[in-house]
């Protein structure tokens, strides 16, 4: 289509959805309006700017112009930083309103994806997680892109593998077993494991670093949730074990109890001697924790 | 002798529970041994654990609420109709810490446990009562497929104009919170929903034992102990929310007060705008799942973050004595998409897919409560205004705030 046709069908769109907008939304009240003039004004110090943008949301959804006048705030690099936040989350708030709001959809995310490349990381960061919430394939490109080659990259790689786990797939998942084997940093590590939690085959990664005591607590904690999601009665197994292995670490045998009390089955656990047993010894143990989930399931199971 | 009192005019154990809002009951004598008259004086009233809810009786349906009340039960059998409700400010703290009892002079001679069941402020809530509401919350995930998944889905992108951007945007939220609050009782049924005041500071939900801790990078941390900790939504593991806020203090960034908002207008039309701010902007006082609607129901705060826009309903309904449909300015008469208006059904309770409604209506039918009808399995949007029965008892939805009176 020609840039003129596009240009056409936009505008006409714009038309009719702004009669609709008229018999859905009342026009916006004046101190919206005001609010918005605050808003979008360079005269005004940042500090009235910001502080009108909460106040200029409501004309936004009532107004196509206050919309574009809100746009332009948020592509500008002159603008303050702090100001072109502050227009984003408004327009965010906006977005909530969604009938009013759809019309301004198209341009809204055409705005999005060229503040992606901002050089501000702050709004960088927050653009792609709204991409992103919306499945944006651009971004998650750009994502990828960002883990292959770290030069590319438009965030650090433990929040590109965050924000990819909102539309995970197969590309997310080659590099998140990547960086298990070799993260550039422990947070990256950790969220590399929690966006391998969608994909069903991890299910030996995660097993094993589980029982491996060598592992960080925290890296074994989210094994042991995303088992509990990908195979439940391995997991069952798995904290039984660890409940009665005495040598395992407090945080370990704490998160086993809370699975076993949550989700194990009654008929299962009440007839375990042996695993209530260890537990009925746990609830006076030292550990503040394991006694609070050890007494926890005592009661559920009438101890 | 022996007396048989019946909550909510059932017997069933499970409809021992009461809001603000009258219940109506009964009472009849079941065993009349001993006592030769045709009818007997009995004296009821309610006896609390400490620190537990209160009730009180009265025995029409109009008229003062007392502490105790006189009936004369016939010793045939026939029930005498009472009303009980809970104690204004005094709700329960856990699960049958009131007892109704019926005495024959001194001797008790029926008596029932009851539950004034009431939704509060999460900042405030005990550690029975956080605990047992996260456990809930948990088991209704379970896996990400349990029934959660029903409620992610239906607060989809595809489904948000059933639910947004018009009029019909604070009944259709009520009735969604109500619906998933069902299930957690269902779970458990001493567990009510309780609120995010988001105009003040709650830093007792930020915290690892309740709705977690964020790190820099919004992922959301919880403690051992803590079954969240297992919390799974599209096949994803844990929560992402990046608080822009001090968690211990409030939100702030022009978000509305309580009193703001309520003052935005006597009539809906502009108490309605409160979708952009305060709600519209509490959801974007976060980065992460929240701050967006196609993925904002992946997050349990979202439920208690609805539940106070619910309240704030509910409050400026109470002020402005705005619970009637008829009444113009209880609700917004202008056009509107389907599923916004009074006499429309809403999706997806009432199934309907295809053309002007989502392609898919997951979740099937609204949850039934033991306790009350209303609104059935397809409510439609007028049944969400008179939510304490306040026209019509039979409307009443089964559910009250802490700080709103009947």
């Amino acid at each position: 289509m020609s840039k003129k046709r596009r240009q056409v069908k936009k505008s006409t769109a714009r038309r009719r959805t702004t009669s609709r907008k008229r018999a859905i939304s009342r026009t916006a009240a004046p101190s919206a309006r005001g609010a918005l003039a605050v808003a979008t004004s360079a005269r005004q110090t940042v500090r009235a700017r910001v502080a009108a943008m909460a106040d200029a949301t409501l004309a936004v959804v009532d107004d196509d112009q206050a919309l574009q006048s809100m746009l332009a705030v948020l592509r500008d690099r002159k603008e303050p930083i702090k100001v072109r936040l502050a227009a984003l989350a408004s327009l965010q708030a906006a977005s909530f309103s969604v009938v009013a709001f759809e019309s301004c959809r198209t341009d809204y995310t055409a705005t999005l994806r060229a503040v992606m490349d901002d050089p501000n990381a702050e709004l960088r960061q927050r653009v792609l997680g709204l991409l992103m919430r919306d499945k944006d394939g651009a971004a998650q490109k750009r994502l990828i892109a960002g883990l292959e080659s770290p030069a590319k990259a438009l965030v650090p790689p433990e929040k590109a593998l965050q924000l990819l786990g909102y539309d995970p797939h197969a590309d997310a998942y080659r590099l998140a077993r990547k960086i298990v084997k070799d993260p550039p940093n422990e947070t990256a590590k950790r969220e590399a494991l929690r966006l391998l939690g969608a994909d069903s085959s991890a299910r030996p990664v995660f097993e094993k670093i589980l029982r491996d005591k060598k592992e960080a607590p925290e890296y074994r904690r989210i094994s042991a949730s995303a088992l509990h999601a990908i195979a439940p009665d391995v997991l069952q197994k798995h904290a039984r074990e660890i409940v009665l292995d005495s040598s395992e670490s407090e945080d370990l045998q704490a998160a086993s109890l809370t699975a076993i009390a949550q989700f194990g089955d009654a008929d299962t656990i009440s007839g375990d001697a042996e695993l209530m047993k260890r537990v009925g010894r746990m609830r006076s143990g030292a550990s503040t924790k394991v006694k609070q989930t050890a007494k926890r399931l005592l009661t559920k199971y009438g101890q | 002798m022996v007396v048989e009192i019946q909550i909510n005019n059932s017997a069933d154990a499970r409809s021992r529970y009461l809001t603000w809002a009258p219940s109506a009951c009964r009472v009849r004598v079941t065993d009349p041994t001993g006592v030769p008259a045709p009818v007997v004086n009995l004296r009821l009233s309610g006896t609390s654990t400490a620190g537990g809810g209160q009730v009180q009786f009265r025995q029409g349906s109009t008229g003062t609420f007392a502490n105790s009340i006189l009936l004369n039960v016939p010793t045939n059998g026939t029930s005498v109709s009472f009303f009980a409700t809970g104690r204004f400010g005094f709700p329960s703290r856990s699960d049958r810490d009131v007892t109704i009892e019926a005495r024959r002079g001194n001797t008790v001679v029926g008596s029932v446990q009851v539950m004034v069941r009431i939704r509060k402020n999460a900042n405030t809530l005990t550690t029975g009562e956080r605990d047992r509401l996260v456990a809930a919350f948990a088991q209704l995930n379970n896996q990400g497929t349990g029934r959660f998944a029903d409620f992610r889905d239906m607060h989809t992108a595809v489904a948000s104009a059933q639910a947004h951007g018009a009029k019909g945007f604070l009944p259709w939220h009520r009735v969604y919170i109500l619906d998933l609050e069902r299930e957690l009782q269902n779970i458990d049924p001493s567990v009510s929903l309780p609120y995010w005041r988001f105009d003040q500071a709650a830093p007792n939900i930020f915290t690892r034992d309740f709705l977690g801790v964020s790190d820099n990078l919004g992922t959301v941390l919880f403690s051992p102990t803590n079954p969240l900790q297992f919390w799974v939504t599209d096949g994803v593991q844990g929560i992402n929310r990046r608080p822009f806020f001090n968690t211990a203090a409030a939100p702030g960034g022009g978000l509305l007060t309580e009193a703001q908002t309520i003052a935005l207008g006597t009539a809906y039309p502009a108490f309605r705008t409160m979708e952009g701010n305060p709600h519209g902007s509490a959801h974007v006082s976060f980065g992460g799942s929240i701050s967006s609607i196609p993925t904002a129901a992946r997050d349990p705060l979202f439920f208690l973050l609805h539940c106070n826009v619910d309240r704030l309903w509910a409050k400026w309904q109470k002020q402005n004595g705005r619970f009637n449909p008829a009444v113009a300015a209880s609700f917004d008469s202008a056009a509107a998409p389907i599923g916004h208006n009074l006499p429309d059904s809403m999706w997806p309770w009432n199934g309907i897919t295809g053309g002007t409604r989502p392609p898919t209506a997951p979740g099937g039918a609204l949850a039934v409560s033991p306790c009350v009808s209303a609104p059935g399995t397809q409510p439609r949007v007028q049944q969400a205004l008179d939510y304490q029965g306040t026209l019509n008892a039979a409307a009443q939805l089964g559910f009250d705030y802490d700080d709103v009176r009947f």
